[in-house]
């Protein structure tokens, strides 16, 4: 009998090495105060009880757009204001300040991987929700 | 430029060059390399990115594209992909991907947050 692999390309597991490195990594960035800030500032966002009102309001106008069903663009007026309103909300304001900074961050660490290893990182990295694996 | 201690800089440093070591991050370097070194390559896909920077800019200014145009733009896209070099440099991108994917998720785990998502300039 003719038994043959898969033929499904292997995906090469990354080297103890890398991983290590990445973890490493990892561990030094976690600890970083724009990153502890950002969470600090996220933690509040998800605790704030006006940033989930407007959450389900905004979800509300969401859907009926989602369907196509705004002929007379009231759900999308709606939508903006709200979208106006959250950001006019103090922790807000904070969440954006300190995503902004730990981005920041991160965009320079990115780019430093990158230069090293030839291919751009994450770009090349981020994982999407097709099965293609694109 | 943002300031970076240099602890943070050392090992983002090290996980890139312990990347390049990896086969298909290798490999992919062999076909850009490839593709670098083939000026007919370069010269189509310089083509392809200028006639769209073109195309699109016309487009932004509320011009409407002629289909010929189009066609044209979609021929010389064609003939980009179907070229050896360059269909094999993609190729090699594609597979080092999940590779890439596997060793960010480190990171991520370590943050508790897609890293990803946050180490790209917002779109």
């Amino acid at each position: 009998m003719d038994v043959q692999a898969s033929s499904q390309p292997a995906v090469a597991v990354p080297a103890q090495e890398a991983r290590k490195a990445a973890q490493a990594l990892g561990r030094l960035l976690a600890a970083t105060p724009q990153y502890q800030a950002f969470l600090e500032a996220l933690r509040a966002l998800d605790a704030d009880l006006d940033v989930q009102r407007l959450g389900v309001e905004m979800r509300s106008h969401q859907i009926p757009l989602q369907w196509g069903q705004d002929a007379d663009g009231q759900h999308a007026a709606a939508l903006e204001r709200l979208q106006q309103e959250l950001e006019a909300v103090p922790v807000v304001q904070r969440y954006r300040q300190a995503e902004a900074a730990v981005r920041q961050l991160f965009v320079a660490v990115d780019a430093v991987i990158s230069q090293e290893a030839g291919v751009a990182f994450a770009v090349n990295a981020r994982r999407s929700g097709c099965s293609c694996g694109q | 430029m943002t300031s970076m201690a240099k602890e943070i800089r050392e090992a983002a440093a090290e996980l890139g060059r312990s990347l390049r070591r990896e086969g298909p991050v290798l490999a992919y370097l062999e076909a850009e390399q490839a593709f670098r070194s083939c000026g007919e390559a370069v010269e189509l896909e310089q083509r392809l990115y200028s006639l769209y920077e073109t195309l699109m800019a016309r487009q932004r200014q509320g011009e409407q594209l002629s289909r010929e145009e189009v066609q044209a733009f979609h021929e010389l896209r064609r003939q980009v992909q179907s070229h050896p070099i360059v269909s094999e440099r993609d190729r090699a991108l594609q597979a080092a991907k999940p590779h890439l994917a596997e060793v960010a998720d480190e990171i991520s785990v370590a943050l508790g947050i897609d890293y990803t998502s946050l180490a790209r300039p917002e779109e």
